[in-house]
């Protein structure tokens, strides 16, 4: 019997925070989020079986596609902050980045520094060149995240679902 | 790194298990789609259909141990999925399997189902294992009984889900 490591998730740190792989003691407060109204703009609420179910999903996406998503940390208490990471469903015309910040981590940029580190590791280690973010209409938190990381809206392209925004991230190019 | 996330391969006669791959996709799809998949909660649409498909893959990183597509030893040709399912509401791990159309009958399902089963309480170290089945999923059933498992109305059901537990011999009785 050999083994092989398909499903390597790398540790990237940043000032405050720890992005690893997603853990199962992480699913409660992953679970709370999607339970919440504040998971409406994010493709919905979800019970406990729907969020687990999109929380194995991005982990699985690891070990199928070389990206998937991170749970971010606080890197003094490892606190679970929320979920970050390069997202791409059957239904994805292309690999995004996403975010998710908890209630309780909220306003302190805590997405916003995740997204960055995300960003680099994808075009530095992973070699993507573009990467879009899917956003649900009047998710404003996130469409301002999404402009102050430079992304811009791209009319022309192709979306998981004809009501979504599309913003298109400065290329590695742009970022270097 | 995360080591625990490793999946192995097991070779049986006639079959590799192997780690999914996007490639798997394809004919995973496939029997999800079809009315095959009416006992295990189908059909599901391509994007369902994903979602089980990478959530299985998922639980290696979670849990350390999942799913592995069942292929030809030979040609390597998709022949189906065997593993460990334990999503949330799942009281303990459950031997699952699936195999698809065109490999129907022929004892591919046993024969995963054999390997991983041997893997859990070899390897792993697992000592307890269920099949959770739909009771008018004769086919299952009938496999599970010829693992030797056996109805336990006693054991705590996933919630939410209309099925019945298979208990399957413990690692002293295969020894």
């Amino acid at each position: 019997m050999s083994a092989r490591a398909v499903t390597a998730i790398p540790t990237l740190n940043t000032p405050r925070l720890m992005l690893r792989a997603p853990r199962l003691e992480d699913f409660g407060a992953y679970a709370d989020f999607f339970a919440s109204e504040r998971a409406v703009l994010e493709r919905g609420r979800r019970d406990r079986v729907g969020a687990w179910k999109e929380f194995a999903t991005v982990v699985g996406q690891w070990a199928l596609r070389g990206y998937g998503g991170f749970a971010i940390v606080d890197r003094s208490s490892g606190a679970y902050l929320g979920e970050a990471g390069i997202f791409h469903d059957h239904g994805y015309p292309e690999p995004e980045i996403g975010w998710m910040v908890v209630p309780a981590a909220e306003g302190k940029g805590i997405a916003h520094e995740a997204a960055l580190a995300v960003r680099r590791w994808a075009y530095d280690t992973l070699g993507l060149s573009t990467l879009v973010s899917y956003i649900t209409p009047g998710n404003s938190r996130s469409i301002r995240l999404a402009e102050r990381l430079g992304a811009v809206p791209d009319l022309a392209a192709a979306r998981p679902d004809p009501g979504d925004l599309v913003y298109r991230h400065p290329g590695p190019e742009v970022l270097a | 790194m995360n080591a625990a996330a490793d999946i192995p391969v097991l070779e049986t006669a006639r079959l590799t298990l192997r780690a999914p791959r996007v490639e798997d996709f394809g004919p995973y799809s496939g029997f999800w789609a079809s009315d095959r998949s009416v006992w295990e909660d189908g059909p599901l649409d391509l994007d369902s259909a994903w979602k089980e498909f990478a959530s299985a893959a998922g639980l290696w990183a979670l849990r350390g141990y999942g799913a592995w597509s069942v292929v030809d030893r030979a040609t390597g040709a998709y022949l189906g999925e065997a593993g460990l399912f334990q999503p949330v509401h799942y009281p303990e791990p459950d031997i699952g399997w699936m195999v698809v159309a065109g490999a129907e009958g022929s004892g591919i399902a046993h024969e995963a189902a054999l390997a991983v089963r041997d893997w859990c309480y070899r390897v792993r170290g697992l000592t307890l294992l269920m099949s959770y089945i739909d009771p008018r999923n004769t086919r299952s059933i009938r496999l599970a009984e010829r693992l030797g498992a056996a109805r336990d109305d006693t054991a705590p059901l996933p919630e939410g889900e209309f099925c019945v537990a298979y208990r399957h011999p413990g690692p002293e009785f295969l020894a």
